[in-house]
C-alpha cells in the first residue's frame, strides 16, 4: 500500500515537477535579428542570454564566473588568455562545442562579417585565437586589455555552431538561432513574438518553466494593460509613472534592482556661462538630487555622486556628495560675476518622459539661483548623432549612460578624452594621460585607483551635474516564482517558475 | 468607351508620378537627420568613426544619394525592396505580413463606419431638429472631438483591465481586432454621420423625393433607394479623402494595440531610421492612397449614370 502512495506521489511529484508552466515576457524591442554579431541591443541580451553561453557568463550579481569555459588562467603578462573548455556541450541542432567552435565564433566576429555589425570594435585588441588542443584554446591579444575576459561574457562573443552557421548564413542564422544555452528557440514571428523551450542536457542545469513566450510590445502602457490582464508575467518597459497602476493590484509587484544605468546633466566647458568651473560648481550645488529621486523618481533610483553606479569598477563609495547648498551656489555665482537673469538652456531627449519632469524640477531648482532656464526636448536621434556630438548643446545636456562592461573606464574615456565622439567640448592633455594610462594597468588594484582618481578629477572640475542611477526594475505577476532580477537587464530564466 | 480608356490612363500616369514624388520626397527627407549606422551600434561603448565607416558600406549608405534612391527605384520596381537595416530580413517579407492586417483593419473599420454612420445620418436627417437629431449630433460631436489614443486606451481600461473581455493588444483570433476596428471606426462615423445627414438634408428637399413619395412609396424605400443614392457621390468622395487620414489614424493605434501592420512597421522604421523599410512603407501606403482614388473615379461611373454617359 505504502508502495503504491509513494509511487502516486513520485507521479504526481513528477508531474507538478514537469508542469513549471508557460512565463510570457512583455519584450519592447525585436532587434529582428538573433545573430550575436548582428546588433547591440540590451533587448537581444535579454533574450539571447538565455539561448547562447559565452566562454565566461556572468552570475546576477555580475559576479564573472566559468560558462563554456570551466576555467581560464592569464598568462604571458596578461597578453594571453587561455581557457579550458567545458567537454561535452553541444548546440541545439547537436553540433559539438569544441575549441574549433571557438576559433570560428571569433574569426567570424573580427573578419569582415563583423565589421557588418557594431560588435567587432570592442574585440579589435585580439590578435589570434590558437586552438591548443580540442578544449584548449588561446586568446592572443595585441594590446593589454584588461576588460578582455568581462567582453567575453558578452554580447558579440556568445558562441555559434561553425557548421550550422555555415550553412544557413547570418541572415538565416539570425531567424533561427542556436546557441548552447538553456533554452533553445522553437518559434519566431518576427516583431510578435519568440518561443523558448528548455535545451536537453544543459551544464548548469534544467529550467522548470516548459516553455517562454517572449511577446514584442513597443508601447509601455501596452505592456502595463498586458500585466494587468494577466497575459504577460513579466513586463519589462514600464514608465516610473505607470509603477502606481502595478502596486495597486494585489496580483502583481514591481520587483527592482540597482541597475547599470546613470543619468547626469554634462556642462558645454567650451563656451556661455559654464565655461567658468565655478558656475558650474554652482549649480551642481543647487539642485537637491536626494528630492528628485524621491519625488520624481519615486524613490526607484540612487543619486550619484559622479557619472558611475555602484555597480561599476572604479565606483568609489567614500565619494562624499556635493551637498544641497543654494545660498552657496549663490555665492559663487555672485563670485563668477553671474548676473541674477543670466539665461541657460538645458537640452534632453524628447522620449523621455520622466527625464522631462526631471528636466523641470532642474530648471526650479536653478531658477532659485537666479538662473533663468530654458529646457529643450529633441528628437532622441537628432540629439545623440548632431546635437551632442557637433556640439551644438545649450550649457546643460541630458546624457544616460550604462557600461555594459560595469567598467568605469567605458564610461570615462568615452565621455572625457578629447577627440571622443561623446566629448565636444573638453580638452585636457591631463585627463587624457590619466585615461588612456589606466588601460595599460593589469593590477586590479592599482587600475581601480586610477579610475577612482579620473571620477576625482572629473568632480573636482565640475565637468557634469550628477543626478542619479535609475533602478532596473519589473512589473512581474506574482505567480511567477524564482525570478531574480539582475542589473544588466539579462533574465536568468533557468530557476522561474510559473505557478 | 475610348474616352473613358484615356481618362483612366491619364489618371494612372499622374497616379505613378504622384507616388515617384512621395518616395523622393521620404529618402531624401530620412535622411536629413540620424545615422542609421550609429543606431544600430546604439550601446556599443567604444565605437569609433572606423566602425560606423564600415557600417555605413555595409549598409551601402557610403554611396551618393541618387545611386541610393535609384537602387531603390529600381529594386521596387522589380519587386526587390532591399533588405532591412535592422536585422537583414528582406523588405518585402516584412511588408508582406504587415499589409494584410493593416489593410484588414483599415477595410473592416470603414465598413464598420459605414454600416453605423448610414442609418444615423439618415435618421437625423428624417429627425431633423427633433431630440433623436440633437443626440446624434452631439454624440458625433464629441466622437470627433476624441483623440484616437485616447479612446484606444480608454477602451482598454474599460474592456481589458475592469471586464477583462478582450485582450488588450495582440492578434490572435478575431477578438484582437474589436478594439482597434472599433477605435477607427468611433473617429470615422462621427463624420460620416455628419456628412451623410447633411448630404440627406440636401436631397430630401429635391423633387423626385416629393414624387416618390406621393406616388405612395413605403418611406424607407423613398430614403434608401431614392434619397440616400443621390449622396453617394459626396460619401464617395469624402472617403476616398478620408482613407489618408484612415492611415495615418493606423498608426497611432496599431502602435496602442500592438498590432503588427504597416503602421508599426513605419514607427519602428523612423524611430531606427531603417530606410530601406520605411521608404517600402511609405511607398506602398502612398500607391494605396493613389489607387483608392483612383477607384473612386472609377466608382463615380458607375454609381452615377450621368457621369458615365460623359
Amino acid at each position: 500500500m505504502l508502495r503504491w502512495v509513494l509511487a502516486a506521489g513520485l507521479v504526481f511529484g513528477v508531474g507538478s515537477a514537469r508542469a513549471g508552466g508557460v512565463l510570457t515576457i512583455a519584450q519592447a524591442q525585436d532587434p529582428n535579428n538573433w545573430d550575436p554579431i548582428a546588433t547591440f541591443l540590451v533587448p537581444w541580451g535579454a533574450v539571447a542570454s538565455n539561448v547562447f553561453d559565452g566562454l565566461v557568463l556572468r552570475d546576477e550579481q555580475l559576479v564573472l564566473k566559468p560558462g563554456l569555459a570551466e576555467s581560464w588562467e592569464v598568462l604571458d603578462g596578461g597578453m594571453r588568455l587561455r581557457f579550458r573548455l567545458r567537454r561535452g556541450v553541444l548546440f541545439h541542432n547537436g553540433e559539438v562545442f569544441d575549441a574549433e567552435a571557438v576559433r570560428f565564433t571569433m574569426a567570424r566576429l573580427l573578419g569582415p562579417e563583423g565589421a557588418k555589425g557594431p560588435q567587432q570594435s570592442n574585440y579589435t585588441s585580439i590578435g589570434s585565437v590558437d586552438v591548443v588542443d580540442p578544449y584548449t584554446v588561446d586568446i592572443v591579444l595585441k594590446r593589454p586589455d584588461p576588460v578582455m575576459v568581462s567582453k567575453l561574457a558578452g554580447y558579440g562573443a556568445m558562441m555559434v555552431p561553425p557548421k550550422y552557421v555555415a550553412e544557413k548564413g547570418g541572415v538565416e542564422f539570425g531567424q533561427k538561432p542556436v546557441g548552447t544555452g538553456p533554452f533553445r528557440v522553437v518559434g519566431y514571428e518576427n516583431k510578435v513574438s519568440l518561443t523558448l523551450e528548455p535545451a536537453a542536457g544543459h551544464w548548469d542545469g534544467k529550467p522548470k518553466v516548459d516553455r517562454v513566450v517572449y511577446r514584442f510590445i513597443v508601447e509601455p502602457n501596452t505592456q502595463v494593460a498586458e500585466l494587468q490582464a494577466g497575459r504577460v508575467d513579466v513586463a519589462s518597459n514600464v514608465p516610473i509613472a505607470l509603477i502606481p497602476a502595478i502596486t495597486a493590484s494585489a496580483a502583481l509587484q514591481v520587483v527592482s534592482t540597482t541597475g547599470p544605468s546613470v543619468t547626469v546633466l554634462r556642462f558645454n566647458t567650451a563656451q556661455g556661462p559654464t565655461r567658468d568651473a565655478r558656475v558650474r560648481r554652482a549649480m551642481v550645488m543647487a539642485v537637491d538630487r536626494d528630492a528628485i529621486v524621491k519625488q520624481i523618481l519615486q524613490g526607484h533610483a540612487k543619486a550619484v555622486t559622479g557619472f558611475q553606479s555602484a555597480l561599476s569598477f572604479g565606483f568609489d563609495p567614500g565619494r562624499a556628495a556635493v551637498p544641497f547648498d543654494p545660498a552657496g551656489a549663490k555665492r559663487l555665482l555672485a563670485e563668477a560675476k553671474v548676473a541674477p537673469g543670466t539665461a541657460v538652456s538645458l537640452d534632453f531627449r524628447s522620449n523621455d518622459t520622466t527625464f522631462r519632469e526631471v528636466a523641470q524640477a532642474v530648471a526650479g531648482y536653478l531658477g532659485a539661483v537666479g538662473l533663468k532656464v530654458q529646457v529643450r526636448p529633441f528628437e532622441m536621434n537628432v540629439f545623440t548623432n548632431d546635437i551632442i556630438p557637433n556640439g551644438k548643446t545649450g550649457e546643460m545636456f541630458q546624457m544616460g549612460w550604462g557600461g555594459w562592461t560595469f567598467d568605469y573606464d567605458n564610461t570615462a574615456y568615452l565621455m572625457y578624452h578629447s577627440g571622443e565622439r561623446w566629448n565636444p567640448y573638453d580638452k585636457d592633455p591631463g585627463l587624457d594621460a590619466m585615461l588612456e594610462g589606466q588601460r595599460l594597468i593589469v593590477d586590479r588594484g592599482e587600475r581601480e585607483a586610477a579610475l577612482r582618481k579620473v571620477a576625482g578629477f572629473v568632480a573636482d572640475h565640475a565637468l557634469e551635474l550628477p543626478l542619479y542611477n535609475v533602478d532596473t526594475y519589473y512589473g512581474v505577476n506574482r505567480r511567477v516564482k524564482g525570478l531574480v532580477v539582475p542589473p544588466d537587464n539579462r533574465l536568468r530564466l533557468i530557476g522561474a517558475s510559473v505557478d | 468607351m475610348a474616352e473613358v480608356g484615356r481618362f483612366l490612363l491619364r489618371r494612372l500616369g499622374l497616379s505613378v508620378f504622384v507616388v515617384l514624388v512621395v518616395t523622393l520626397l521620404v529618402a531624401w527627407a530620412i535622411r536629413l537627420s540620424g545615422d542609421p549606422a550609429m543606431m544600430l551600434a546604439e550601446g556599443a561603448g567604444s565605437v569609433t568613426e572606423q566602425d560606423l565607416r564600415n557600417i555605413r558600406a555595409a549598409l551601402g549608405l557610403d554611396r551618393p544619394f541618387w545611386a541610393q534612391y535609384g537602387g531603390f527605384v529600381g529594386g521596387m520596381l522589380t519587386g526587390d525592396m532591399g533588405r532591412s537595416f535592422m536585422g537583414g530580413l528582406p523588405v518585402a517579407r516584412m511588408v508582406g505580413q504587415a499589409l494584410p492586417l493593416t489593410v484588414m483593419l483599415a477595410f473592416l473599420s470603414l465598413g464598420v463606419s459605414l454600416l453605423v454612420s448610414v442609418p444615423l445620418g439618415v435618421t437625423a436627417a428624417v429627425r431633423r431638429g427633433g431630440w433623436v437629431d440633437q443626440v446624434i449630433r452631439v454624440v458625433s460631436l464629441v466622437g470627433l472631438s476624441f483623440p484616437n489614443f485616447w479612446l484606444a486606451i480608454m477602451l482598454v481600461l474599460v474592456f481589458s483591465i475592469a471586464l477583462g473581455w478582450l485582450p488588450p493588444s495582440g492578434t490572435e483570433g478575431g477578438v484582437g481586432l474589436v478594439m482597434p476596428v472599433a477605435t477607427m471606426a468611433v473617429i470615422l462615423s462621427a463624420t460620416n454621420v455628419r456628412l451623410v445627414r447633411s448630404a440627406m438634408l440636401e436631397v430630401l428637399g429635391a423633387q423626385y423625393v416629393t414624387v416618390a413619395r406621393s406616388k405612395g412609396l413605403r418611406e424607407t424605400v423613398v430614403l434608401y433607394k431614392h434619397a440616400l443614392r443621390n449622396c453617394a457621390i459626396p460619401l464617395i468622395t469624402f472617403i476616398g479623402l478620408q482613407f489618408g487620414g484612415l492611415i495615418g489614424g493606423v498608426v497611432v493605434v496599431e502602435r496602442v494595440f500592438n498590432w503588427p501592420g504597416m503602421g508599426s512597421l513605419a514607427f519602428d522604421a523612423v524611430a531606427s531610421r531603417d530606410y530601406p523599410v520605411l521608404q517600402a512603407v511609405v511607398t506602398v501606403l502612398a500607391g494605396m492612397i493613389v489607387a483608392v482614388n483612383l477607384l473612386v473615379d472609377v466608382v463615380y461611373g458607375l454609381v452615377d449614370p450621368r457621369v458615365r454617359g460623359q
